[in-house]
């Protein structure tokens, strides 16, 4: 699938040798009349739990204990160059008591969540540091801060955070990420071989 | 003897004798003079009179005598209604001077037929230089000098006549219908066009540096770096026009040559000849979920199988034997979606077809396409249309619905509530932000489009997997709208039947649009 690879592959699910067959038998039939039959699967192509749509359209690469021990976190690179970044499922704001009751993006020298970036070329970006601070995260007397991880253009902050902290705890590797970032190529490259895999990271955590 | 009894008519238009032997010595062509006179009968101009028979012609009616000129050519149209020019008959090769219509029109067509061209009509465009007006002017202004105290002279004279341009094309256009065997349309509404481009050097240069335009010198100067490029001609001519306009009768007297000076050889002539975009359109059905709609390439490797693109724009640019071709369409779809049902409307547009395609070349593009081994692409309702059929195209874009089916798998099994409530959905207002998957080359923003409406198709055998079939406002992600995009598109299947929702695939059923049907 889509792990670790660099091209992009937009391509959903493909059905099985045998269903193509049938398709090509359809269409060679009645082409106009049978679009019902074209359109339903078969049976045997659908799996149980199909890949979801991060595993599918990303390349997920985690950074165990980035800055500060258990400060656990995610990239998820798309194919074509953008990076989502957030808390990986060990991170130790996500195992405290009550979990995240507040993100705040008012860090280092100006609040996160108020760039506006425009048009297709993102002049206006911030440019920050793979030590950036992104945001704050708290949690029932503490607070932890989220960075950016790979050196790169901010084009946006998830900031349905702020009204749903909640989101981190339910599904931080979902619609619980915390920034969208676009690095140059050769400043991903400088860190690429540093992080770890799914596989390797769960198995380092000892998850599942 | 023709044009014996037409002159014979047209005779009261003519000046008088003395008149006509000064324009003959100035250096006038028979049928410049002719021309000047307010003379409009073709048959004056069809047939070749030479001066020395205008001269015994006038000579029989009024007793004159006259000693012929020099072999140059005419100072006011530089050769172009004598017809004589010299044409380079193949670029870089010798140049060859014609000297009938005949010769000139034989000329023409050779170039026609030999680019294998199949036309049932033709419209001349003639470019000539900006010299020829200010030739007229100047001859203008020395017969007013010399003869404005004359009983004959009128200053309607000279005035109300022919241009060169529409006496070439009526010395012309009989004689190429008969060497193309098809008819001239008068209006530039043939799509085959005939261009001859006329140009005289010698006398453009001068005309140049005489004008007072300090632009003009400039231009020329990197003119004559670039060797003279059509598009630098173009603007100088443009320009020396806009300046002969503006440029008082006095101040032409002291710049220019009245009356114009002789002229050693005729213009230069380019015969070039192309055939205006073709248009064929129809609809495109896409079954393969390895084929782009445009050639897709990165780092020189090619994404999918072929695109829809190639397999249409060539067949049809073959068939049409055209230079190229250029594809557009009414949206698109995503490699790994099929296109089915309806078809999406398209147009190819074909620069300089040879031919024109009939209806039965038409089906044989269809079938060609229809009928290969992989059933990529397909084509329906394929015609040949006008150039109009591009602005219909576009019309309206943003507000034509199209439909799709899309395999849903979700985290829990489906409910019947969940399908009466995507069911009752109608006209649902989402929001969209710019999808992640385009964010780097799209503009991030946040879109608002509308669902029509969505049905639920149950797959048998399975309780966590359905058909998806809905109805969107144009530019809607369909994809994005199932799983959410990271909540980026809300609401979502996902958020309203409030599990995980992902997609499998993605078909378009329906693109619906009045025309192409």
């Amino acid at each position: 699938m889509a792990e670790n690879a660099e091209r992009s592959e937009v391509t959903l699910y493909k059905p099985s040798p045998k269903s193509i067959e049938r398709e090509k038998q359809a269409m060679e039939e009645e082409p106009k009349e049978d679009l019902s039959s074209l359109l339903l699967p078969n049976l045997n192509d659908l799996p149980q739990n199909p890949p979801t749509a991060v595993e599918f359209n990303f390349s997920r690469y985690f950074l165990p204990d980035f800055t500060k021990p258990g400060h656990d976190q995610y990239i998820y690179r798309h194919a074509n160059g953008l990076c989502v970044i957030g808390l990986a499922e060990a991170h130790v704001a996500l195992k405290e008591e009550g979990g995240v009751t507040a993100v705040d993006f008012n860090v280092g020298k100006s609040d996160r969540s108020e760039l506006k970036v425009t048009g297709k070329r993102k002049r206006n970006a911030q440019h920050f540091e793979s030590n950036s601070a992104l945001c704050k995260v708290c949690t029932n007397g503490n607070f932890y801060i989220v960075r950016c991880c790979v050196k790169g253009s901010l084009l946006e902050v998830n900031d349905r955070l702020i009204k749903q902290p909640g989101l981190l705890n339910s599904s931080a590797d979902r619609e619980g990420y915390v920034a969208i970032i676009m690095p140059k190529q050769g400043d991903w490259l400088k860190i690429k071989d540093s992080l770890l895999s799914y596989e390797d990271y769960v198995k380092l955590r000892g998850l599942l | 003897m023709e044009w014996q009894s037409a002159l014979g008519s047209a005779k009261l238009c003519l000046p008088p004798c003395h008149v006509i032997r000064d324009l003959l010595s100035t250096g006038v062509c028979v049928r410049c003079i002719f021309r000047l006179s307010g003379i409009r009968d073709r048959d004056c101009y069809i047939s070749s009179i030479n001066e020395s028979e205008l001269i015994s012609f006038l000579e029989e009616q009024n007793e004159i005598e006259y000693n012929s000129t020099t072999s140059t050519s005419c100072c006011v149209c530089l050769g172009v209604l004598c017809p004589s020019c010299v044409v380079p008959e193949k670029p870089g090769a010798d140049l060859r001077e014609t000297s009938s219509v005949n010769e000139l029109a034989l000329l023409i067509s050779d170039v026609v037929k030999g680019e294998q061209y199949r036309i049932d009509e033709f419209s001349l465009e003639v470019s000539l230089p900006p010299v020829i007006t200010a030739n007229e002017r100047a001859l203008r202004l020395y017969l007013k000098q010399k003869y404005e105290k004359e009983q004959w002279f009128k200053d309607s004279f000279l005035c109300d006549h022919m241009s060169v341009k529409d006496t070439l094309k009526l010395v012309l256009n009989a004689s190429l219908e008969k060497y193309l065997a098809v008819q001239n349309v008068e209006t530039l509404s043939s799509s085959f066009r005939i261009r001859l481009t006329y140009s005289h050097s010698e006398t453009s240069q001068m005309l140049q540096s005489m004008l007072p335009n300090g632009r003009d010198s400039k231009k020329r100067e990197r003119g004559s770096k670039e060797n003279g490029s059509s598009k630098n001609c173009n603007e100088s001519d443009a320009s020396a026009f806009r300046v002969l306009e503006l440029i008082e009768d006095q101040n032409f007297c002291t710049q220019f040559q009245v009356p114009p000076g002789k002229v050693d050889k005729p213009c230069q002539l380019v015969v070039a000849c192309y055939r205006t975009p073709t248009y064929i359109g129809g609809r495109y059905l896409k079954y393969s979920r390895n084929v782009s709609q445009s050639r897709w390439i990165i780092d020189d490797e090619r994404m999918g199988e072929t695109s829809v693109e190639e397999i249409i724009g060539e067949n049809v640019r073959q068939i049409c034997q055209g230079d190229g071709y250029k594809f557009h369409s009414a949206g698109r779809e995503d490699i790994d979606v099929r296109m089915l049902g309806s078809g999406r409307p398209f147009l190819v547009e074909v620069p300089n077809s040879r031919i024109m395609p009939s209806s039965t070349e038409i089906k044989q593009i269809s079938d060609k396409i229809n009928h290969t081994d992989k059933k990529l692409v397909g084509v329906k309702n394929l015609k040949f249309v006008g150039a109009e059929a591009w602005d219909l195209m576009r019309e309206g874009e943003a507000e034509k619905q199209k439909q799709y089916a899309a395999l849903v798998w979700i985290s829990r099994p489906l409910e019947d509530d969940d399908v009466c409530n995507l069911t009752s959905l109608k006209d649902m207002d989402i929001s969209q932000k710019t999808p992640i998957r385009v964010l780097h080359r799209r503009s991030p923003l946040e879109r608002s489009k509308v669902i029509h409406w969505m049905k639920i198709e149950k797959v048998e055998g399975t309780t966590q997997y359905f058909l998806l079939h809905l109805c969107t406002q144009a530019g809607t992600y369909i994809k994005e709208f199932v799983h959410g995009d990271l909540g980026r598109t809300h609401p979502s299947i996902g958020s309203i039947l409030g599990c995980r929702a992902e997609i499998l695939q993605l078909d378009v059923t329906d693109v619906k649009m009045d025309y192409f049907n």
